[in-house]
């Protein structure tokens, strides 16, 4: 088979972007979990940001105000969740769950005005660049800003967990959240504003879907995307590099397998639509197996109900 | 510069208990002041209000004169007041340095100098990059007084400090602690040990139920004086009447029993073969991790050996799971009373509850009978002296001593034949170990069996007919009491004797 230079090029800079609200959606939820939150309406905050987006798009005509409400909208959604788990101490898996479902249900509601409305094409960076430079170009350039801060936002995040005080702080909320209230932080605040900040993430996800990569409004449109980056952290023990190596390999085996599906490839399609969701797990997990890492890792409150003494 | 601390009528009321009532201290630097008092006296309420962990109902706090308010932890560290906590403060899967600069205004740079040159001053040998989870628990403490230190503290409080200590490491705490002493900080050590109060403390304030009973120089007293204004009462001395069950009925009998494990942390037993008479205790001494929980759980049917037999009341039971044994009127207390022996989190009658499947009536068709359970909890949280009548409470309300007391009377409230107990007095005050003791003394006398597991050697002196020393796995020659005494013990403990 002969495959050209730039249909590779191509190839690789499409399995990058659709692994971008795999990537916003994984780092911001990854913050909530290191703070011991354990939100699991990732899917919901998704569509939410996506619907948001969407609407203010077409309300306003401006994109960059529909990327920043889709970002409030996530937020807003993520406060709902954290007044439930952390002032109310209603228990995180439960109040995590019907946050998705309310998600989907309520963008639904929202967005059936909005459905077979045409997109508005989304300004990309460096296009002559893409051009200019053979297998290259095509990968690193013309692609959106939202592209650019997902790709930079993994190493952002494992330099904040790691080298700055409010990373440790965050971290330290997480090992054990009633050690670090007798230490003096304030645990409500500093869970609260990882819950707001994974929802903004989440938000962010969703509006590149339906702003971006497929720039209108399909109802359920994640498609179970919010899913796979709660699996992505767990699987990535934690640690937003390996969040973004996981979101690649699902991207690109995603994307290779439709291309297999079309070369008419003899192995079932059921076999091959699977074929993503295992081999990022099965990566994942060998590249993870060191188990003194995970221990180190993980959030040990992950989930844990904390109210202070009085 | 002196420094004083006091304690002006503090009060703090919670639901159902009086956790300190009208609470006076003065405190100055130069001394070591001990806080006595048995578990649930109220010395954790005390010195969580000094720390600011919680608020008190009624009373003021005053340092050099000058009134505090301790609203949060923070401020109590802005006052140069530092705690350790007996449940350590850390961040387990966090550094050492981490640990330290996450509450430290100084840069990384500084902080790693200032740290260094507290751990070379006192002689601590702590890796500051290595996480905490791979530290020893007298290593984490240090890194608690860390802490503390670089905060140059007026007060260091100290909350039951030893308990998680080795010897050696208990030594080096009290050199520590008196050098600090020296350099004018004010200690509060917070403990219920006797013998620390008077091997370490200058004065001693004894704390009952939630009162200051007492305050004096530690010169002037002793154990036994101690013992006696902790608990209230003068303690009964134990002592085990000659006992003539050594030709009883065989009630036990376990022979050619091994286990091999496959954890490489576990210990490997060979060869154990004993036997038990009606109304005999039989005492396994051993430093701990000589097979002590291996054998207990063979015992107790958790884990099943790989070979020999078990015959109870010459019934083979081997192979019998712990509540099949239990059906055999057999009945067990391990040693860890909070993960093992009950569920911390559900409420005393379900406790009660777990362990009586089958034994009982309580469950009707599948069903609870909520009734039935709790009338039964009640009588034994009366007749076991537990010091509360709610069968509601969570058990991790509980103090270790009521906890193995509704344990025990869990047990033996259905009159096994046997109980299997192991370490029953482990991290308890002496009022709870007297009274543990009394009732183990009886249900002999009633003619019930027991193996008792320990690695307290007065407790099995006290307690058995008949000792053996449990080392690497393998059982010692089965002595009588009365003719080992506290050096033998030792000895084959060690291994250094051979029988």
């Amino acid at each position: 088979m002969n495959i050209d230079i730039n249909f590779l090029g191509i190839l690789i800079g499409a399995i990058m972007a659709s692994s971008v609200p795999l990537i916003l959606a994984a780092s911001g939820e990854l913050i909530t979990e290191r703070s011991g939150v354990l939100n699991l309406g990732v899917e919901g905050m998704m569509i939410i940001g996506a619907i948001s987006g969407f609407a203010l798009m077409v309300i306003t005509d401006n994109l960059f105000l529909a990327i920043i409400g889709s970002m409030l909208s996530g937020l807003l959604l993520s406060f709902i969740f954290g007044f439930l788990t952390q002032s109310l101490l209603t228990n995180h898996v439960a109040s995590g769950l019907a946050l998705t479902i309310f998600g989907i249900g309520l963008s639904a509601m929202i967005g059936k005005d909005f459905v077979g409305i045409p997109g508005k094409e989304f300004p990309l960076l460096f296009v002559n660049l893409k051009e200019a430079i053979p297998l290259f170009g095509p990968i690193f350039f013309g692609h959106s800003i939202v592209f650019y801060f997902a790709f930079l936002l993994p190493f952002g995040t494992n330099y904040f967990l790691r080298k700055t005080k409010i990373g440790l702080i965050v971290r330290a909320v997480g090992d054990s959240p009633v050690s670090a209230a007798n230490q003096g932080i304030n645990v409500l605040l500093v869970r609260y504003c990882c819950i707001l900040y994974g929802g903004a993430m989440c938000g962010l996800g969703g509006a590149y879907l339906s702003l971006i990569y497929t720039p209108q409004w399909i109802e359920n449109m994640t498609a179970g995307r919010g899913w796979i980056a709660l699996a992505l952290v767990v699987f990535a023990t934690w640690s937003p590099l390996k969040v973004l190596a996981g979101a690649i390999i699902f991207g690109g085996i995603t994307i290779l397998q439709l291309h297999m599906q079309a070369m008419g490839i003899r192995i079932p399609v059921q076999f091959l639509s699977a074929l993503p969701y295992i081999m990022t797990i099965v990566v994942l997990v060998i590249i993870s197996r060191d188990s003194r890492k995970i221990k180190l890792n993980t959030p040990t409150s992950l989930g844990q109900i904390f109210y202070k003494e009085k | 510069m002196n420094t004083k601390l006091k304690v002006s009528k503090v009060s703090k009321i919670y639901p159902g208990c009086i956790a300190n009532d009208n609470v006076s201290l003065d405190f100055e630097s130069g001394k070591i002041y001990a806080l006595l008092g048995e578990n649930g006296a109220g010395k954790s309420t005390l010195v969580k209000i000094l720390s600011g962990v919680i608020n008190p109902d009624e009373g003021q706090i005053f340092l050099n004169d000058k009134l505090l308010k301790l609203a949060s932890p923070k401020d109590a560290k802005n006052n140069n007041i530092g705690m350790v906590f007996q449940h350590f403060n850390l961040f387990e899967t966090l550094s050492v340095f981490e640990n330290l600069s996450i509450d430290s205004e100084k840069n990384n740079d500084q902080l790693r100098i200032l740290v260094n040159n507290i751990l070379k001053k006192y002689n601590f040998k702590i890796d500051l990059d290595v996480p905490i989870l791979n530290l020893s628990a007298g290593q984490k403490q240090k890194v608690e007084i860390v802490r503390c230190l670089i905060r140059n503290p007026k007060v260091l409080i100290m909350d039951e400090p030893t308990s998680v200590l080795t010897e050696q490491e208990t030594e080096d705490l009290f050199l520590s602690l008196k050098k600090f002493s020296k350099e004018g900080i004010l200690i509060i050590y917070i403990t219920h040990k006797l013998k620390e109060v008077l091997s370490l403390c200058d004065e001693v304030a004894v704390m009952r139920k939630g009162k200051v009973v007492s305050i004096s120089r530690t010169v002037d007293e002793e154990l036994s004086s101690l013992a006696n204004k902790m608990i209230g009462e003068s303690l009964n001395k134990i002592k085990k009447m000659t006992s003539n069950n050594l030709s009883g009925e065989q009630i036990l009998r376990v022979s050619r029993l091994n286990f091999n494990s496959e954890d490489p942390y576990e210990v490997n037993l060979v060869d154990i073969n004993f036997t038990l008479n009606k109304g005999e205790c039989l005492g396994i001494a051993g430093i701990s991790g000589n097979g002590q929980n291996e054998l207990f759980q063979i015992l107790s049917g958790e884990t099943l050996s790989n070979s020999g037999s078990i015959k109870f009341r010459s019934k083979e039971i081997g192979k019998l799971n712990p509540k099949e044994r239990r059906e055999y009127l057999m009945a067990f207390s391990p040693e860890d009373r909070i993960s093992q022996a009950a569920v911390p989190s559900l409420k005393i009658y379900e406790n009660v509850a777990l362990n009586n499947f089958k034994t009982s009536n309580f469950f009707e068709k599948g069903l609870f009978n909520e009734r039935k359970i709790k009338d039964h909890s009640k009588k034994i949280l009366s007749n076991f002296s537990v010091n509360t009548d709610n069968v509601n409470l969570r058990s991790q309300f509980l103090s270790g001593g009521n906890l193995q007391k509704l344990i025990l009377g869990r047990e033996l409230i259905t009159s096994p034949e046997l109980l299997i107990c192991f370490n029953p007095t482990w991290g308890l005050d002496v009022g709870a170990i007297n009274y543990i003791h009394q009732t183990l003394l009886k249900i002999n006398e009633q003619g019930k069996s027991i193996i008792l597991i320990s690695t307290d050697n007065d407790e099995l002196l006290q307690l058995s007919d008949r000792i053996s020393v449990i080392n690497k796995g393998k059982l010692s020659k089965i002595m009588s009491a009365k003719e080992v005494n506290p050096e033998k013990l030792g000895l084959l403990m060690g291994g250094g004797l051979v029988d």
